[in-house]
């Protein structure tokens, strides 16, 4: 064998290698799709702008609070829209005194002074970063709360600006409702002190005993429906919060003295010395825990609290244990909106492959069948250089960890239908070559170099295609693109090169080639 | 083996208002139905909630649609599938408005638009239409082993004294035993009977006769589309199939004149347009997985076109003196055994994933199908009866 034999066959034989290393065992080394595996695919939009807003009104307080220390005279500080902030009523003698509380404290505002009073608006970049960020917050808080709950090889994807893409493998059925409500709950726990308990049948029942107008530091709640006494119902409390979900250090699920379920929390030490003084101050008075914007409970505070308390309210053992865990992974910087949501049985998934690879099987057999009885030796050439093919597919796929999915497998077997075609290409033009009277050797060779240029014509159209597809599908059309456009390089490797080498390697011997095979 | 013993001389441009005329047809009807009846739109593009369902024992439409009703889903479209007695599709359009009981799991925010919770509401709601009162009762006390995953078997069995390596054994020739190939109740175990065919130990199964029921159904699988991105996708959809086509016709003006490209993008439309059309006669539910069938189709049937045109390039050259007619005609025979032959392959395996690949990619493989057929025909006899139309741009010779 000549030294360029030598090396095209040691270059085949090594990528031979590296694919079969690659790729086996499959069960290990393919990373299978949620259609193949079984599982949870879910996408939700992140409601930043609920965020947003959810800050401006905390900035509200803050402002009001700041505003009145300094004894600055004012009507009101309303919220206007998610970022915007109005002060009315304030004097033009004052206006440097709040010009330097603004600066001080708002930075990130830019303010405009009129006769009308201060007008705020949350800086366009601040705001684009406070949106990401809460983003980026959102799914490290799902990838918590996940992480705590044990699933094997969870994905955790941003999509474009504002959405999110979670996929957890091998879900049951009982499960997937649990982790629905761990993934989505905000989880924003209250502390706010009760004003008025009532209970009020209605929001308007409560407002009566303001005479219809809510003072700017009172709120009025709802009564979640696990409650035994007000489910429903509604009581007046304090706006500003004692201390809140993000004061905490650490939550788990303890049992009271009669076995019943609840959760037991620690604070940090900010958290725990405002609590000690709101507590000190309010002895004797009713603290309404708020979650999610519904009252739960409202004990008494008997003495002074500080570091360690606990949270009782007719939870289940699995409703304490998850509200832990909520507690725990921190609230969700903003609701997410489902968008999308799949839950694929693994009977299905095993089904499913099963029947891929049966229909893989027979349409292989079928081509080879066809090929051998169509271009008869030639046509062993051809199912060499197929069945190399599907073992640098396979190859290719484990070493980028690209995920097989149903589609992908159908991707293959199309594969194995359009691998054939390159080498047709070859043969025909080796047969029409032979018609025209060449020696067998001169028409490899004019078939070969004719058909070359037409080959890669021909294939690079479907990869331009499947290039479109891999850019607007979602995972599992991903999935089928990519093994297409690995199969198709692979496929006019194999036919150019391995079946080049093959014609050469099995003709090159007889110096006076008559008649080949084809 | 040859096809053809001697080059063949089937006389394709003469006869090219008569394919033209058949495609017309063709997409006459297409478009006639698509205004009676539309497509049938997965949710995919409409939004809307699928669930496959797998009982225990048959069960017909009508009584699925009497339990639907019952929860205020009479709507949902129900399709048995395949031929099984007791497989079904069940769709819904409608998004409801779910919040779920008790504080703290998925209240959502004031400001929901009228969406609400899609998914975990409606497959619920199916969930309670489908399990009967005393079932209901069962599943306060026992588990259902027909809903249940491999660590949750496994660990009652533990729970119930069974050494864990048995546990775990169990359990696994349980889960196994239910994605069998013996397809006729996926999913489930149909009875306890079956299960003592397994040749399990004798305590895990006896802790599993008392602490456990089989329930009487399954979801195989359930799948949640929001309206927005159905309207996203069926948007994105449609761009990419034009940036496709585009790109095509760009590609080959490159490698061949522009007017090539012209005619091979109409081609291609062709093609598009009579798959779109046997897709609405058959009513074929429009997913995800048919518009990426159709771009592959896009991608796909320009192959044949291209290899066709490759040879008129050469033609061109080779034979001067013919007429434009004539030249078209002799590329195509001259490569018509090898057009019979790759799309003779293709098919092969098409045909193999349509009879063999099972349910869930039913509408990809028929669509794909439909389009490896229809892109071979199109290639043959449109794709240089265009050409023909602005020969003079093409080949650059008087009508002959």
């Amino acid at each position: 064998m000549s030294n360029a034999m030598g090396w095209k066959v040691g270059l085949i034989l090594a990528v031979i290698a590296f694919s079969l290393v690659m790729f086996y065992p499959p069960g290990e080394k393919i990373n299978l799709g949620l259609d193949l595996k079984g599982g949870m695919h879910l996408v939700f939009r992140v409601e930043s702008d609920e965020a947003i807003l959810m800050q401006t009104n905390n900035n509200v307080v803050r402002l009001k609070s700041l505003l009145k220390e300094s004894s600055i005279k004012f009507d009101r500080v309303v919220r206007q829209g998610g970022n915007k902030i109005d002060i009315t009523g304030t004097v033009f003698e004052e206006e440097e005194k709040i010009k330097d509380i603004l600066d001080d404290y708002f930075g990130d505002w830019d303010y405009l002074f009129s006769s009308a009073g201060v007008a705020l608006s949350l800086r366009p970049n601040i705001e684009m970063q406070l949106k990401e960020q809460t983003v980026n917050q959102a799914l490290e808080t799902i990838r918590n709360r996940v992480d705590e709950f044990g699933v094997a090889a969870p994905v955790f994807q941003r999509q474009g600006s504002n959405r999110l893409l979670i996929e957890l493998p091998g879900i049951s059925d009982k499960e997937k409702q649990r982790v629905m409500g761990l993934i989505r709950s905000t989880a924003m726990l209250e502390f706010k002190k009760v004003i008025n308990e009532g209970p009020f049948a209605s929001e308007a029942e409560a407002l009566k005993q303001y005479n219809g107008v809510l003072p700017d530091d009172l709120v009025i709640l709802k009564w979640g429906s696990k409650s035994k006494r007000f489910a429903g119902k509604y009581s007046v409390l304090q706006a500003a919060n004692a201390i809140t979900g993000n004061d905490f250090k650490n939550a788990k699920r303890s049992t009271d003295g009669y076995g019943g379920p609840q959760v037991s929390f620690s604070l940090n030490s900010s958290g725990a010395s405002k609590f000690k003084a709101f507590t000190a101050a309010n002895v004797g008075q009713k603290l309404a825990i708020v979650l999610d914007r519904k009252i739960i409970t409202d004990p008494v505070i008997e003495s002074v609290l500080s570091y360690d308390s606990v949270i009782t309210g007719q939870f289940t053992m699995e409703e304490a244990e998850d509200l832990s865990l909520k507690l725990r992974s921190g609230a969700l910087p903003a609701p997410l909106k489902p968008l999308h949501e799949q839950i694929i049985g693994p009977s299905l998934g095993a089904d499913s492959i099963r029947k891929g690879i049966y229909a893989c099987a027979i349409g292989l057999l079928a081509v080879m069948l066809f090929m051998l009885l169509y271009y008869r030796a030639a046509g062993i050439n051809a199912i060499i250089a197929l069945i190399l093919n599907i073992v640098i597919l396979m190859g290719v796929l484990a070493y980028f960890k690209a995920t097989l999915t149903l589609p992908g497998i159908a991707g293959i077997i199309l594969t194995i239908g359009m691998a054939v075609d390159a080498n047709v290409l070859v043969f025909e033009r080796i047969k029409e070559e032979l018609k025209t009277g060449k020696s067998p050797k001169s028409a490899i060779d004019a078939g070969f170099k004719k058909a070359f240029v037409t080959i890669i014509d021909a294939n690079l159209t479907t990869i331009i295609a499947a290039i479109f597809l891999f850019q607007f599908g979602t995972s599992t059309i991903k999935g089928f693109s990519v093994t297409l456009m690995i199969g198709i390089v692979a496929s006019m490797f194999t036919a150019v090169f391995v079946s080049r080498v093959i014609f050469d390697l099995i003709y090159v011997q007889r110096k006076k080639l008559k008649k080949i095979s084809i | 083996m040859k096809i053809f013993e001697k080059e063949p001389n089937l006389q394709f441009m003469n006869k090219r208002n008569y394919a033209f005329f058949l495609s017309g047809l063709i997409i006459a009807i297409g478009v006639f139905i698509f205004f009676n009846h539309g497509f049938n739109l997965g949710i995919d593009f409409t939004g809307g909630t699928n669930i496959e369902v797998s009982f225990r024992k048959d069960v017909s439409e009508d009584e699925l649609r009497i339990s639907l009703r019952e929860v205020g889903l009479a709507k949902s479209m129900i399709q048995r599938i395949g031929e099984s007695e007791n497989k079904f599709f069940i769709k819904t359009v409608k998004t409801l408005e779910m919040k779920a009981s008790g504080e703290g799991t998925n209240e959502g925010t004031e400001n929901e638009s009228g969406e609400g919770e899609v998914g975990g509401g409606v497959s619920k709601l199916i969930e309670k239409a489908l399990m009967s009162n005393e079932e209901r009762e069962r599943s306060a006390n026992k588990m259902d082993l027909n809903n249940v995953s491999q660590p949750e078997i496994a660990g009652l069995l533990v729970s119930k004294g069974v050494p864990r390596d048995t546990a775990e054994e169990t359990a696994a020739k349980l889960i196994t035993f239910k994605s069998r190939s013996d397809n006729s109740t996926l999913g489930l175990i149909g009875s306890f009977g079956e299960i003592e065919q397994l040749d399990l130990k004798k305590q895990a199964l006896s802790v599993l006769k008392e602490n456990t029921y089989l329930g009487s159904f399954t979801f195989l699988s359930t799948e949640t589309v929001g309206p927005q991105v159905g309207h996203d996708l069926r948007q994105k959809a449609t761009l990419a199939t034009v940036w496709a086509m585009i790109g095509m016709l760009i590609y080959i003006g490159f490698r061949f004149k522009f007017v090539f490209g012209f005619a091979a993008v109409i081609t291609l439309l062709h093609d598009v347009l009579v798959s779109l059309t046997f897709i609405v006669i058959f009513q074929v539910e429009v997913s995800l997985h048919v518009v990426a069938a159709i771009l592959t189709i896009v991608g796909y049937s320009l192959n044949d076109t291209i290899v066709i045109f490759d040879r008129v390039r050469d033609n061109i050259k080779l034979m001067r003196g013919h007429g434009a007619g004539e030249i078209l005609d002799r590329s195509i025979n001259q490569t018509l055994s090898r057009t019979i032959v790759t799309s003779g392959t293709t098919l092969v395996v098409v045909f193999s994933l349509f009879f063999f690949g099972g349910e869930v990619i039913h509408s990809f493989s028929f669509t794909l199908l439909v389009g490896v057929i229809i892109g071979t025909y199109s290639s043959i006899f449109q794709s240089c009866a265009w050409l023909k139309i602005w020969e003079r741009k093409a080949i650059g010779r008087k009508k002959k």
